[in-house]
């Protein structure tokens, strides 16, 4: 019997081992956990192709809420994509050099979240056929139009963040991993694109690294802000507020750090990297949490008092349904489990430990998906010019299964993408840089 | 003997299959055969109203009685119905119906009136199409025409056209340039053989960057 590639694979330093060999070895576990993501996407699948079949009379989308849990899961996937320029850019230019083991993982989830969200807006539409008329009948006035520019732009830009970060990193694949099968090596010759460590090569890279990391940012803040802005320029309760685009902005960074925080939880965890992604980590992490949600809090207070205050017409109507409404029990949910609670349990320090704070994060995410809905659903059931005698069901808004089928598999997806990507590169940099090593020495971080 | 009793057997059932599709093709040529009807449309402007008047007659000229008549309006996007539920002509092959008085028509006024004949037992469906200036002429709104965040795509306002416009490029260059130089990465040769201090050369790097 011939010996299992992990063990026919040398490697020259322990670090090496330790990053590269998920790359070459496939556990039972990651082949059960592709089946079951898997299996999700096909029921997304049977969800979809009645969709196609039937129309999108099978979604409970109706006159009123024309925009259901998809168009909410589309601004979450928007949201957690924000978190590559966190990473690449402010941690970066501000010189956190204890967030460089986890700027790999923010790039591929922002890849994967940013893909996820072109799609589930295509599956929002009734044909998705027609989908190059939003090209050919452009009309650069409509907001949708500036969201579909500024997602195919940001889509780029995250690959290519990504791209350049793993260059060195392809190279030493496609130099070291001998044990690989043959479609891999030349995956990773490709794209390595002859990078041989040379001056010039490294120099050339390093430009292109400060230019991505400055110009990433107004792109992550115009991502957000125009999706904000779908909703800002039309009328309705809820929507017609001049806090909307950095509300969203702020949301997004926090629902960002927490789903890293899941991230680094179980890439450590099931690749064994304890040795890079350290208990301090996730209490920077934990702290970075505290304060981006502190800033989400202010939004939100700004966003509520306002309206909750003069309680005008319909808009008093929609808060009422939010604060003592159906919605109450969601609404309280996202604001103190999911936004009150995790700041003040995140202020101590043995919250901030790994365990506790994977908990507290997956509070934090589901509270920001939640979020989403009640920020689209309830203000569309309460137009300013209602429509006289209504069907009834316009009056409720209660996904059907194949609503359900259809998003449980977006998120299938955005897991297999990250799975996929961190299967195929390190996730972990593996290049440094020896400036960076002593400061790390010195901060006691590896 | 008893292979001669099932050869006539089945002998006797093919003719009956045939005598079948036969008579059945008799029966359905009878029941399509179906005559043309003639329509002729006159326009009745008495004053404020308006009247549509439809004659029905047959080949030989006889008044069609009791023919269901359809009649429309051409709308932007499908046909308008007019008239009651259902028209049908009287003994003398006539039906008259109003004209509404608020429809709009082109910049003219002009509106393109439908009548049809649909799914009658005894005569071949029929439409017929005239254009009348009957309908409120649409005056075409000069504001439309300016350039506003509501006009057509065509009209959209200057400084929206170009500051998107310029914002896209400006991006989109940056773009161009970061894989314009990704290029020039893989075009530099390397050779092999020389050794250049990597740890000294980082160094460096870093420190100017």
């Amino acid at each position: 019997m011939s010996k299992p590639n992990i063990e026919l694979q040398k490697f020259r330093t322990k670090r090496g081992k330790r990053l590269l060999s998920h790359l070459i070895s496939t556990s039972l576990q990651y082949k059960l956990w592709i089946a079951f993501l898997l299996l999700l996407i096909v029921l997304g699948f049977i969800g979809y192709y009645r969709q196609l079949r039937y129309g999108l009379v099978v979604t409970a989308m109706r006159d009123y809420t024309s925009w259901g849990i998809y168009i909410s899961n589309f601004v979450f996937f928007v949201a957690i994509s924000l978190v590559g320029s966190l990473f690449s850019s402010i941690l970066k230019l501000n010189k956190n050099l204890w967030a460089r083991p986890l700027t790999r993982i923010s790039e591929i989830i922002a890849v994967a979240a940013i893909i996820c969200a072109a799609v589930i807006i295509i599956v929002d539409m009734g044909r998705p056929d027609r989908i190059f008329y939003v090209i050919t009948h452009l009309r650069i006035q409509s907001p949708i139009i500036w969201d579909v520019i500024i997602i195919s732009t940001y889509l780029v830009i995250s690959i290519l963040l990504l791209y350049i970060s793993l260059l060195p990193d392809i190279a030493l694949c496609r130099d070291r991993l001998k044990e690989i099968p043959k479609w891999k090596k030349t995956l990773y010759r490709i794209m390595a694109i002859n990078w041989h460590n040379h001056p010039k090569q490294i120099a050339l890279l390093q430009k292109v690294n400060k230019i991505l990391a400055i110009s990433v940012l107004p792109v992550a803040f115009a991502i957000h802000t125009v999706t904000s802005w779908l909703f800002a320029t039309t009328w309705r309760p809820g929507w017609d507020s001049t806090n909307l685009g950095p509300y969203f902005v702020s949301g997004a960074f926090m629902a960002g750090a927490a789903v890293i925080i899941i991230a680094i939880y179980f890439v450590r965890k099931h690749l064994k990297l304890s040795k890079y992604i350290t208990n301090l980590h996730f209490d920077k992490m934990g702290k970075l949490l505290v304060l981006l949600s502190l800033v989400y809090l202010y939004f939100n207070i700004n966003e509520y008092l306002g309206p909750a205050f003069k309680m005008v017409g319909v808009e008093g109507e929609h808060i009422i349904e939010l604060f003592v409404g159906k919605y109450a029990p969601m609404y309280w949910f996202v604001q103190l489990g999911g936004l009150v609670l995790p700041i003040v349990f995140l202020m101590f320090n043995r919250f901030r430990k790994p365990l506790p704070l994977l908990i507290i994060s997956i509070f934090v995410v589901l509270g920001a998906w939640f979020k989403r809905f009640l920020i689209v659903i309830p203000s569309l059931q309460h137009p300013y010019l209602p429509i006289q005698g209504v069907d009834d069901s316009y009056l409720h808004y209660n996904p059907t299964w194949e609503e359900w089928t259809i998003t449980i598999s977006s998120f299938a997806w955005l897991l297999l993408i990250i799975t996929v990507l961190i299967k195929l590169f390190p996730v972990i940099p593996i290049k440094k840089y020896r400036q960076d090593s002593e400061i790390i020495f010195k901060q006691n971080i590896f | 003997m008893k292979s001669e009793k099932k050869l006539f057997r089945y002998f006797l059932e093919v003719i009956m299959a045939v005598t079948f599709i036969f008579v059945a093709n008799i029966t359905s040529y009878g029941q399509d055969e179906l005559q043309d009807a003639i329509v002729t449309l006159s326009f009745i402007a008495d004053g404020e109203a308006k009247i549509i008047q439809a004659k029905a007659t047959d080949q030989d000229g006889s008044p069609i009685e009791d023919l269901e008549l359809y009649f429309y309006v051409q709308r932007t996007f499908s046909l308008l119905p007019i008239g009651d539920f259902f028209n049908t002509t009287d003994e003398n092959g006539i039906v008259e119906i109003p004209f509404p008085e608020d429809l709009p028509g082109n910049s003219e006024g002009h509106v393109k009136i439908v009548v049809k004949i649909l799914e009658s037992d005894m005569y071949n469906d029929l439409t017929l199409e005239v254009i009348k200036n009957w309908g409120i002429p649409t005056r075409v709104d000069q504001f439309e025409e300016k350039r506003s965040l509501w006009a057509a795509a065509a009209n959209a306002p200057i400084t929206l056209v170009l500051g998107v416009s310029s914002m896209i490029l400006v991006i989109w260059f940056i773009i161009g340039y970061i894989i314009f130089i990704l290029y020039k990465i893989g075009k530099i040769k390397v050779d092999k053989h020389s050794h250049f201090n990597e740890e000294k050369y980082f160094k460096d790097i870093l420190e100017n960057f």
